[in-house]
């Protein structure tokens, strides 16, 4: 039967996250989508710009990650002077990797505490005024304030290094621009003005153990609730161990079967292909080698804990085999997972901005090097959200003729429209009307993903969710609206 | 060492976008204040004010907010006490004022003395740069704004 979903050209340029349920003529869910109907075109903007500045432009496309972006950019600006990864200075290794656990670790702090907890606290059913990090910190004071402190933290580090939280510059072609002082590298270490890395360390301890508790009482909902079988990417280092910065790219299937066995990231372009749909802005990757039915890939926290052999890091390590075990599985293809993934996450990055922190070279100032110059750079690095990946290409003025951004986001595009699927299969369907709880639950396997559709299709504007149940005359029956 | 301690018990803090025209207003405050009283206050520029920032606002006796308004205001500003209040937005990427109030009482149980300063904007597209009637506002508020900490000082001193 014919439907015609209509895209608001308002939304293009405000940011717009739909979704759209489809009942047979019983009631029954035919068909579900997530929506993202947000203009991409950052890809296009930078065509014609030197290449010096992508690293600083491509950072306005977020005000979440923009490290990441900043970072993943680098690397491919570093390519076009003729300096691969292996021929960075030990001090601008340090530094940038010192940046980007910090952003993970703020992004993660950002999401588990002023988005997720609400869910975990209060409940999937609880009120809408409930559902805000207002209500957790008037209910969860300590909480709260962790939370935040944790947040600053990974900020301070950043300022520290890029000079601004938000928009900072560390990076430059080939190096960074400056390193840290010992008083600014104390700062972190001593307790003596804020919580130093070894509270950071702590306190994420206390978060892992809180959520494994959360789903040891929860167990079956959380095992259960957004589970679908998937493939799963993430970058590893050279011995199979997470890594986060620069490292190979390895895909596993839902039941562990290597299918993408630790490639150069620089060949990215003949493993992965990106699909289109008609109703959403966002593209759809997939390894080419598989195809497009079953060659998507979640990637983020989960997918991560999903392909590395381990996690280089002693206390993470000891978390992870926790959460496997607990599991009871090789692959974890739980959807809810992916909170406790995600604060595991945390605690390696915090891990590894203490022996950063103490390593020496942090202050050295060998800073940036110049090889011979390129026409073509790839970045990637794991953001907080995923594998992230820069493609540029210079002409031999050093101007930008071709941009391709693979967002993390985008990525996850497939598994959170399986995840809103599995929610409208077994929330909605056959209910009729949507009540508010039924809205969240729609949403809250979408936020799972931490997505941020800004950056998945670098548009400008807010993420509002809007929901619509159609009846198999095509008729909307039913609508929630959140701005 | 790169801002990361304190150096005034007065913070101020522009908010909004300077790729947005006249929404860059806030920046363009604190911008003006900071080239013309570098050591005298605090300067912190956000897109959004976000939840951590009501910890921020705990270091300090009193805080200014700095915004774009596209209100119309007659005196193409409006500069007045900002009382704390209890909104949320959904993103929770963003909050407002009032809330980062609320959340330093709730949180950290210190209330600073916090005003708002919303200056009038008439132009939002994606372009930089200031429009001429949003300079002639700014120019208003910053003259204010000395007057205002007159008042402070003498109410300090």
């Amino acid at each position: 039967m014919s439907r015609k979903i209509t895209i608001d050209p308002v939304t293009r340029v405000e940011g717009h996250g739909r979704v759209t349920i489809h009942l047979d003529e019983y009631g029954q869910v035919k068909d579900s989508f997530f929506h993202i109907v947000e203009f991409r075109g950052f890809e296009r903007f930078i065509q014609g710009h030197p290449y010096w500045e992508a690293p600083v432009l491509v950072q306005r496309l977020c005000g979440i990650c923009p490290v990441s972006h900043h970072l993943a950019a680098a690397k491919a600006i570093d390519q076009i002077v003729g300096i691969d990864p292996a021929d960075l200075s030990p001090t601008a290794t340090l530094l940038r990797r010192l940046m980007h656990y910090a952003q993970v670790f703020q992004s993660h702090a950002l999401h588990f505490f002023y988005l997720a907890s609400p869910d975990l606290l209060f409940g999937m059913d609880a009120p809408v005024e409930k559902r805000n990090i207002v209500a957790v910190a008037v209910e969860n004071r300590e909480l709260a304030i962790k939370g935040i402190t944790m947040r600053k933290f990974g900020q301070e580090v950043i300022k520290a290094v890029a000079g601004k939280k938000i928009h900072g510059i560390l990076a430059v072609p080939g190096g960074v621009h400056n390193s840290l002082t010992l008083e600014e590298r104390d700062y972190f270490l001593d307790g003596k003005e804020i919580e130093n890395v070894d509270t950071m360390i702590d306190w994420t301890l206390e978060m892992v153990s809180f959520i494994h508790d959360y789903h040891l009482k929860n167990k079956k909902l959380l095992d259960e609730f957004a589970y679908f079988p998937s493939g799963h990417l993430g970058m590893v280092n050279a011995e199979g161990g997470m890594e986060l910065y620069h490292g190979g790219l390895r895909a596993r299937d839902a039941n562990g079967k290597t299918i993408l066995n630790d490639v150069n990231t620089d060949d990215y372009e003949q493993y992965f292909a990106e699909a289109t749909a008609q109703w959403s802005y966002m593209k759809f990757p997939y390894l080419k080698h598989i195809g497009r039915e079953n060659g998507w890939n979640r990637v983020g926290p989960i997918a991560r804990m999903n392909v590395c052999d381990f996690i280089p890091t002693p206390l993470a390590e000891e978390a992870r085999k926790a959460y496997f075990a607990f599991a009871g599985e090789k692959m974890v293809n739980g959807t809810m997972f992916s909170h406790w993934a995600r604060l595991i996450e945390m605690l390696h990055c915090a891990e590894e901005m203490k022996v950063l922190l103490h390593d020496p070279q942090l202050l050295g100032n060998d800073l940036e090097r110049k090889g011979i110059a390129r026409t073509k750079g790839i970045g990637i690095i794991e953001a907080p959200r995923g594998t992230l990946t820069h493609h540029y290409e210079v002409d031999d003025k050093g101007m930008i003729t071709r941009c391709n951004l693979i967002v993390s986001t985008t990525h996850n595009n497939d598994a959170m429209n399986h995840a809103v699927k599995w929610v409208a299969d077994h929330v909605i369907s056959r209910k009729g009307t949507i009540t508010e709880s039924m809205l969240n639950q729609v949403e809250v396997p979408i936020r799972a993903y931490d997505p941020c559709l800004s950056c998945a299709t670098q548009a400008l504007g807010k993420m509002p969710l809007k929901a619509e149940l159609y009846d198999y005359t095509g008729k909307l029956i039913d609508e929630k609206f959140k701005a | 060492m790169k801002n990361l301690k304190l150096k005034s018990n007065t913070l101020i803090i522009g908010i909004g976008n300077s790729g947005r025209r006249d929404d860059g207003l806030g920046w363009a405050f604190v911008n003006e204040i900071q080239s013309r009283m570098p050591d005298d206050f605090d300067y912190e520029w956000r897109y959004q004010l976000q939840v951590e920032d009501s910890e921020l606002i705990c270091n300090y006796e009193r805080v200014i907010f700095v915004d774009a308004t596209t209100e119309e205001l007659h005196s193409g500003f409006s500069f007045s006490k900002c009382e704390l209040a209890e909104h949320y937005y959904f993103s929770s990427h963003a909050q407002n004022p009032e809330t980062v109030v609320y959340l330093a009482a709730t949180l950290y149980d210190v209330q600073p003395d916090a005003y708002m300063m919303a200056i009038c904007g008439v132009e939002w597209e994606l372009q930089e740069g200031l429009s001429e009637a949003a300079i002639t506002h700014l120019n208003k508020a910053i003259s204010h704004f000395f007057e205002v900490i007159q008042d402070f000082s003498s109410r300090t001193g």
